[in-house]
């Protein structure tokens, strides 16, 4: 293993710790050794992937997410200067509004969804539960370019469709990824509905949403 | 399939399925595998030729029931059936005198612990009549639903919304206060109902708010327990594990994000309850043999180790059950099925 493996190594055990004290010493023990801000910034984003599938599998829990993203927030701060020297203006973020349907007010799934996608570097505009379907369209209207829509009802999970058909019918599609998810949701009925990202969980939901981000 | 979609499969793709199935659950639980055999049982009672598929004389569950009669009166889109009765005392005569229920729960309509503290006098009066009209046992139910406490319902900040403003620490310090408060209304009501001689109390649904309902609503029933011994006390879950929205709740000693059926009911049986009610999930984008067989593995080892009798969710989005609002007759008689041959259920 290369010196270069170790300190690698290093940082991604201690973003998996989901520790803010221990995220940040190795943080600095890599720069100390010499390592530039984008690989380390890559070998933690490469770990937060992971935090996500530990979160799925019932190993860890939000908190402890949060801790891991914390963790990322500051080491942003302190390489934000070197970061921002060698930017080729090309990195990419986007805006996400997200909410349960009119109709449906439960709530918990769609808070770990946009949690998990505030993880991954997305601007969340979270609306809540029960949520008028103008709301949606006045975010994507301001700005926002995905559109996430949870329902835990069979009887609410078409208010999904009847807010894809407003954002057709106001001339917004083209502006905007549409993402579906919920217990009912399945890739069949989001391909019926004319959605174009399905998640059958959240970390599942925001891998997919990054990948469009970054395509 | 788990959202209700009619597919044809072949019988490996089926055995494939419940293979799968079966290995996700165990390995999603931490639980020992099935047997070939009892996996090959599994596979004949998906493939039954029979559109009518139940269990062999002598071999029956009890029932027991959740959100009480409310399901008659209330509109589809509420999961009722919209018939015109009274909530109460006409729905319990037809679940005993034409569903021949083992026993029943009385509910207020909006049902859960919060709004039914506020009309627990009307609900009082009602049990009084009620049980002068019936003979099976009614006990009251009320999912403890921790939601309501948060905003924009409640007086506490929504915990999920603080965390992701990396308000760790305030986040769970709402938690703990919701779950305090929470407990409290449950001593309140059980202490009411105790008062006019109700047989006991369903929990239904419970940690659907996360870790610090789950460990709020043991607290409630060790209460409960300790104000009426004689109680019958019901704790059904939420979903499979408890969701860890705090993260280091504990009871018992223990820390309950995270845990399966067969550490759920430790710690129900360890507060005081006497029947557990697992959870498995639908996965809806999963065939039913897929779901079932997932199902059984999970709710087998919760029936192993529980010294209380386990009555497993079986209904829509559960237990193998497809997601859809009227779940085949067929599918549900299959589930209950495996679900008392192969995981051994008391009830359902």
């Amino acid at each position: 293993m290369t010196e270069y493996d170790v300190r690698a190594k290093a940082l991604k055990d201690a973003v998996i710790s989901c520790k803010v004290p221990e995220i940040l010493k190795a943080v600095e023990d890599a720069k100390a050794d010499g390592m530039e801000a984008v690989p380390i910034i890559e070998i933690m984003s490469e770990a937060m992937g992971e935090v996500g599938v530990l979160f799925e599998r019932g190993r860890i829990f939000l908190p402890h997410v949060l801790s891991a993203a914390a963790g990322m927030n500051k080491t942003m701060e302190i390489l934000g200067p070197e970061l921002k020297a060698n930017s080729t203006g090309n990195e990419k973020s986007a805006i996400v509004v997200i909410g349960t349907v009119e109709g449906d007010v439960h709530d918990i799934g769609k808070s770990i969804c946009s949690t998990m996608l505030q993880c991954g570097g997305f601007d969340i505009h979270d609306l809540g539960r029960d949520v008028p379907k103008q709301l949606f369209i006045d975010e994507i209207k301001n700005g926002a370019t995905f559109c996430g829509m949870s329902a835990l009802m069979t009887s609410t999970m078409m208010v999904m469709k009847d807010t894809i058909d407003i954002i057709v019918e106001q001339g917004l599609r083209d502006n905007v990824t549409v993402m579906v998810g919920g217990a009912p949701i399945t890739q069949v009925f989001a391909d019926k509905i004319g959605a174009d990202i399905y998640g059958e969980s959240a970390s599942e939901t925001t891998e997919k949403a990054k990948a469009i981000l970054n395509s | 399939m788990g959202d209700g979609r009619r597919v044809r499969m072949t019988k490996q793709q089926i055995i494939d399925d419940i293979h799968a199935g079966m290995a996700d659950g165990a390995d999603a639980a931490r639980v020992p595998e099935l047997s070939e055999e009892e996996m090959e049982r599994i596979c004949e009672i998906v493939c039954d030729k029979n559109k009518i598929v139940s269990v062999e004389p002598g071999k029956e569950v009890v029932l027991s029931k959740d959100a009480g009669t409310t399901k008659f009166n209330m509109a589809n889109n509420g999961c009722g059936v919209g018939i015109p009765s009274t909530g109460l005392l006409d729905g319990q005569l037809i679940y005993e005198r034409c569903f021949a229920f083992d026993s029943m729960e009385f509910a207020w309509m909006d049902y859960s612990i919060k709004p039914t503290k506020a009309v627990i006098d009307f609900m009082l009066i009602n049990y009084e009549q009620m049980s002068q009209m019936t003979t099976m046992p009614l006990v009251m139910g009320a999912m403890p639903n921790m939601g309501l406490y948060f905003a924009p319902d409640g007086p506490h900040a929504n915990p999920t919304d603080l965390m992701r403003e990396f308000k760790i620490e305030e986040s769970m310090a709402a938690s703990e206060a919701a779950a305090d408060q929470l407990t409290n209304d449950i001593g309140y009501i059980c202490e009411r109902i105790g008062e006019v001689g109700c047989e006991g109390f369903d929990f239904d649904t419970t940690a659907s708010a996360g870790d610090a309902e789950f460990v709020a609503t043991l607290r409630g029933i060790e209460n409960y327990r300790k104000i009426d011994p004689e109680a019958y006390i019901e704790c059904g879950m939420s979903a499979e594990n408890v969701l860890g929205i705090h993260g280091s709740m504990e009871y018992d000693g223990k820390i309950v994000a995270g845990m399966y059926p067969h550490e759920q009911v430790k710690l129900v049986e360890k507060a005081g309850a006497n029947i557990f009610g697992p959870v498995v999930n639908t996965n809806s984008s999963r065939s039913f043999a897929w779901n079932v067989a997932r199902s059984a593995v999970i709710v087998k080892e919760c029936e192993k180790v529980s010294n209380i009798p386990v009555h497993v969710n079986l209904g829509m989005g559960v237990g193998g059950i497809p997601m859809c609002e009227l779940p085949p007759t067929d599918i549900v008689g299959r589930s209950g099925k495996i679900l008392i041959e192969i995981a051994n259920v008391d009830g359902i």
